[in-house]
């Protein structure tokens, strides 16, 4: 359930303190800066972080289930281990992010920055990552079943031991290892 | 506003219901299956499901219809009557869907099927299968292909670029993000 709670804490330790404490469920953060936080193992699901500033953060193994973080700098982030199930992630730049491990089935990844992101042994059951920019991005044991790669840039990217039928529809995978 | 999204065991359709905090009256955005969760949530929340807004007739968006209409009799909005053997009201473009304080308008988005309508309400739009994170709904010719981008493009990506897309299948979006990337939109 979302009852869109907006955490209106504006000293940073405070809000950071506030989301170890639980409260970050469906919470409205939008365009918030979290850049460089330790928030391991924190439930934002359904939270609204669209436009967020979370360069370097730490969300390993963090419940961001159905959560909005349509361009959202994730550049650097740790997020392995986390549930993205349902996530919007269309727009966020990703790029040199850690997903090993995360659930990305169904997520949202359409038009997103992951240049050297590493999606390794992910789950990204019908997620949907066209018109994305993967460039030398790492899938290996990767799960990419129904997965829509329509029009996304996947040049040089490490796709050995992705297992699952995609649809790789005019995407770009030149230099691609597969 | 309470917001709850569902994952229905027919056809990996979506389903999902808004509330009115205040009259505790809630509305249902297509109607696959009536999953135990709906029930569920439907009394952990002491709510009356009071409308359901049906996106278009296929299967995998109606077929809980029979269960939900034989528990709470609610009003059923679709693109035309009868819908999946029920009777509704038909909703058209520009028409005013109101539960308890929400407010919200129809949106006509044919081209999946033809009498397909979308919903915009609280920030949110519903497109259900007209329009995908990163893709569109299939259609039976170039003709309807046509038609449904047109709509889209008329209907959906003139609303406010933060507005949520809530899609008939898979993940939800925005319209900023679709509108610049949905690779059925750009060239």
């Amino acid at each position: 359930m979302t009852d869109f709670t907006v955490l209106a804490i504006e000293n940073r330790d405070a809000l950071i303190e506030a989301l170890r404490a639980g409260r970050g469920k469906g919470a409205v953060l939008r365009g918030v800066d979290l850049s460089g936080c330790d928030l391991e193992g924190v439930d934002l699901s359904e939270a609204r972080l669209s436009g967020a500033d979370l360069k370097d953060i730490n969300f390993a193994h963090a419940n961001l289930r159905g959560a909005f973080l349509d361009w959202a700098n994730l550049r650097s982030a740790c997020l392995a281990g986390a549930c993205m199930e349902f996530a919007v992630l269309g727009a966020a730049d990703l790029s040199e992010a850690d997903c090993t491990g995360a659930d990305l089935r169904r997520a949202n990844l359409v038009g997103v920055k992951a240049q050297r992101t590493i999606f390794r042994d992910v789950r990204m059951y019908y997620a949907r990552p066209g018109n994305g920019d993967f460039r030398e991005a790492v899938f290996s044991g990767a799960d990419i079943q129904r997965a829509i790669f329509r029009r996304a840039n996947l040049a040089g990217a490490d796709l050995q031991g992705a297992t699952g039928t995609a649809n790789f529809d005019r995407a770009n995978l030149e230099g691609a290892l597969r | 506003m309470i917001f709850a999204h569902f994952l229905t065991d027919s056809n990996e359709s979506n389903a999902f219901l808004l509330a009115c905090e205040t009259s505790g009256e809630a509305l249902l955005v297509d109607a696959g299956a009536f999953e135990p969760a709906i029930k569920a949530f439907l009394d952990s929340h002491q709510l009356t499901l009071s409308a359901v807004f049906i996106t278009h007739g296929h299967y995998d968006h109606t077929d809980g219809l029979d269960a939900i209409i034989a528990r709470y009799h609610p009003r059923i909005y679709a693109g035309r009557t009868p819908c999946a053997g029920h009777e509704a009201t038909v909703a058209q473009h520009g028409d005013r869907i109101v539960v308890g304080a929400l407010n919200g308008t129809v949106l006509a988005t044919p081209g999946h099927t033809p009498e397909g309508i979308s919903l915009y309400i609280e920030g949110m739009v519903f497109t259900g299968d007209a329009l995908f994170a990163g893709s569109v709904g299939g259609t039976s010719s170039e003709a309807n292909a046509r038609q449904q981008r047109e709509a889209i493009q008329a209907h959906i990506f003139s609303l406010p670029p933060e507005t949520e897309i809530h899609t008939g299948h898979g993940p939800s979006s925005v319209v900023s993000v679709e509108r610049q990337f949905n690779p059925f939109f750009v060239e």
